[in-house]
């Protein structure tokens, strides 16, 4: 059984290597070279990684709390909230893109009372990343909490600790290192989305809406030394990051 | 006084009924009970952990009662001085207050050297001590213990219960500890709660739940089947309930004592016969208990009554029956002694 696993296994890393592996030995030095001084692709691969890190940082405020509630409490609704949560995973995300621009578009009612349109901007692409990726960083963090023992936080409670205090000083540390890969996951979903961005916001232009647009104008010569940048850009970041959270995580879960 | 009044909750697979206590100030207060009897509860509930369904708590406050587990709950993230310090640090004392006390603490419980290392490394019995610790710091009022020596090796069990009776000693606190082990409540408990299946079954002092069991589950549950209660001088323990019942022992002076005896360890004759033994008496038959085992024969010595275990063949052959007259022999090394 274990020899047809291993097969298995390699047969997965194939399928997922063979493509990356392909378009890498396509481009030729010349052509990456010639893409590193564009800036057209530079600024878009760094609006793509800040707009991704603001819709990160932003979930963090909300989603972290919200998944210590869901959590810890029973209340009437959780299921149904919790399935709400996960729904941006599951619809295309196109979907998602027309939905939340019949929320913020100039003609809804967010863009008629405020007066204010957020299409083409760099809110719009933090919003549009946000919407699709937070399940991943609330699922991940609620998972962490629910891991910690309860008994924890009573002790803390019996030894004088307020709740804020329990919550900052004995669960956050203990699920730091669910938080961190939380994060990680969603900031790499953010940068990666393409559907919902692309609707809210075609220009500014992040990166995968870039790849398309030189694709579709261009051709595939033209596209691939764009994905190259952005796949190495993204490896090395988050090769980097995983050796962190996997230094700091030792001591948490 | 803490005054526990109709206290009921039901948690599905677990009910808690009706339950009624009342713990003095300063008292060693054990609630003694088979594992699954909802010990935990009683205490996660005094700790106002969990709500109950009915009846009231009163004389506690929650600020001033620490929570001792016996898988010790130490926090992971932090080093042993930090979990000590934990309870000063969020009552925002100084930082060179938190570090004598922290020291102090450390100095009485033998964990000096432990100051930094991770909690991770610690044995049992160390972490254990730590936990103590840092409740101890916090100056509690009252010490709730759930199994705290359920986890170690007998020895490091022997030396934890050392401590909490130190601790007993010098503090004013009153302690809650709850545990499944009868010679634990021996050793600690000014007065015993016997729990089965969330209700309460007996509530006195050891002597009084050892040697008047109010049920056969108390007697059965306690694994001794003879305790006796008294003082012991020049090595000759005399009985409080029995002054002419006198015990030869193997300890020195001691005003306050329990004895516990195994029905198992008393030999059945009908003449005195020469051995080693210390202990013998003449003893009439009360009453033959059938048992599966066996049979469990009650005599009475002088006004004191002693139980042995005697097969089904011993007690046809040697006529055992009520109001018969018989000879109880036992070793002194039989004999488990509990100084109070």
């Amino acid at each position: 059984m274990k020899k047809i696993f291993v097969i298995l296994l390699i047969i997965l890393v194939i399928m997922i290597a063979a493509p990356l592996a392909g378009m890498f030995l396509k481009v030729s030095f010349s052509d990456f070279a010639a893409v590193l001084k564009d800036d057209e692709v530079i600024n878009s691969i760094v609006l793509t990684l800040r707009a991704s890190l603001w819709s990160t940082l932003a979930a963090l405020a909300v989603g972290v709390p919200a998944s210590f509630v869901l959590a810890r409490y029973d209340f009437y609704g959780k299921k149904i909230i919790e399935g709400l949560i996960d729904i941006p995973v599951i619809v295309p995300h196109t979907a998602a893109g027309i939905a939340l621009l019949t929320v913020l578009g100039r003609k809804s009612l967010f863009g008629q009372i405020t007066g204010i349109s957020l299409m083409g901007t760099e809110a719009a692409i933090s919003i549009g990343m946000f919407f699709v990726s937070v399940p991943f960083l609330i699922n991940h963090v609620k998972t962490g909490f629910r891991l910690i023992d309860e008994r924890y936080e009573k002790v803390a409670g019996t030894l004088g600790a307020s709740n804020t205090q329990t919550f900052m000083l004995i669960s956050l540390p203990l699920v730091k290192k669910s938080i961190l890969s939380g994060s990680v996951m969603m900031w790499a979903r953010g940068i990666s989305e393409f559907g919902a961005v692309a609707i809210l916001a075609y220009h500014p232009m992040v990166a995968s809406v870039l790849i398309y647009d030189r694709y579709e104008s261009f051709g595939l010569d033209s596209a691939r030394p764009v994905a190259v940048l952005l796949i190495t850009v993204c490896l090395i970041i988050f090769v980097t990051l995983r050796v962190i959270e996997h230094k700091s995580g030792k001591s948490g879960r | 006084m803490i005054e526990i009044k109709k206290l009921s909750i039901d948690l599905g697979d677990f009910k808690l009924k009706d339950i009624d206590l009342k713990i003095e100030r300063g008292e060693y207060f054990v609630i003694l009970g088979p594992s699954g009897a909802g010990k935990t509860v009683i205490l996660e509930l005094i700790a106002g952990l969990i709500k109950p369904d009915s009846g009231v708590i009163e004389g506690i406050d929650n600020k001033r009662s620490a929570l001792i587990y016996q898988d010790y709950m130490l926090f992971p993230h932090l080093n042993v001085f930090d979990n000590i310090a934990f309870g000063l640090k969020v009552r925002k004392k100084k930082k060179d207050e938190i570090k004598s006390e922290v020291n102090s603490a450390a100095e009485k419980l033998g964990i000096t050297g432990l100051l930094d290392r991770s909690v991770q490394t610690l044995s049992g019995g160390e972490s254990q001590r730590t936990a103590i610790a840092r409740a101890s710091v916090t100056d509690p009022e009252l010490f709730l213990l759930d199994e705290p020596t359920a986890a170690l090796d007998s020895n490091t069990r022997t030396g934890i219960l050392e401590l909490l009776k130190d601790l007993h000693s010098k503090n004013k606190s009153t302690f809650i500890h709850v545990t499944h082990n009868f010679e634990e409540a021996l050793y600690l408990a000014d007065r015993i709660a016997v729990i089965k299946d969330g209700e309460l079954i007996q509530t006195g002092t050891p002597n009084e739940i050892f040697n008047h069991p109010t049920s056969k589950f108390v007697a059965d549950f306690v694994g001794f089947e003879n305790v006796f209660y008294g003082s012991v001088k020049d090595g000759k323990f005399t009985s409080e309930n029995d002054p002419d019942f006198i015990l030869t022992v193997n300890c020195g002076n001691c005003d306050s004592v329990y004895l516990a005896l195994k029905s198992e360890d008393v030999i059945v004759s009908k003449e005195k016969f020469e051995s080693s033994a210390r202990n013998s008496f003449s003893g009439t038959v009360t009453e033959v208990i059938n048992r599966l085992s066996g049979n469990e024969i009650v005599f009475m010595v002088n006004k004191t009554k002693l139980i042995s275990a005697v097969t089904k063949i011993s007690t046809e052959e040697l006529g055992i029956k009520k109001g018969s007259q018989f000879r109880l022999t036992f070793k002194t090394s039989s004999l488990k002694v509990f100084p109070h």
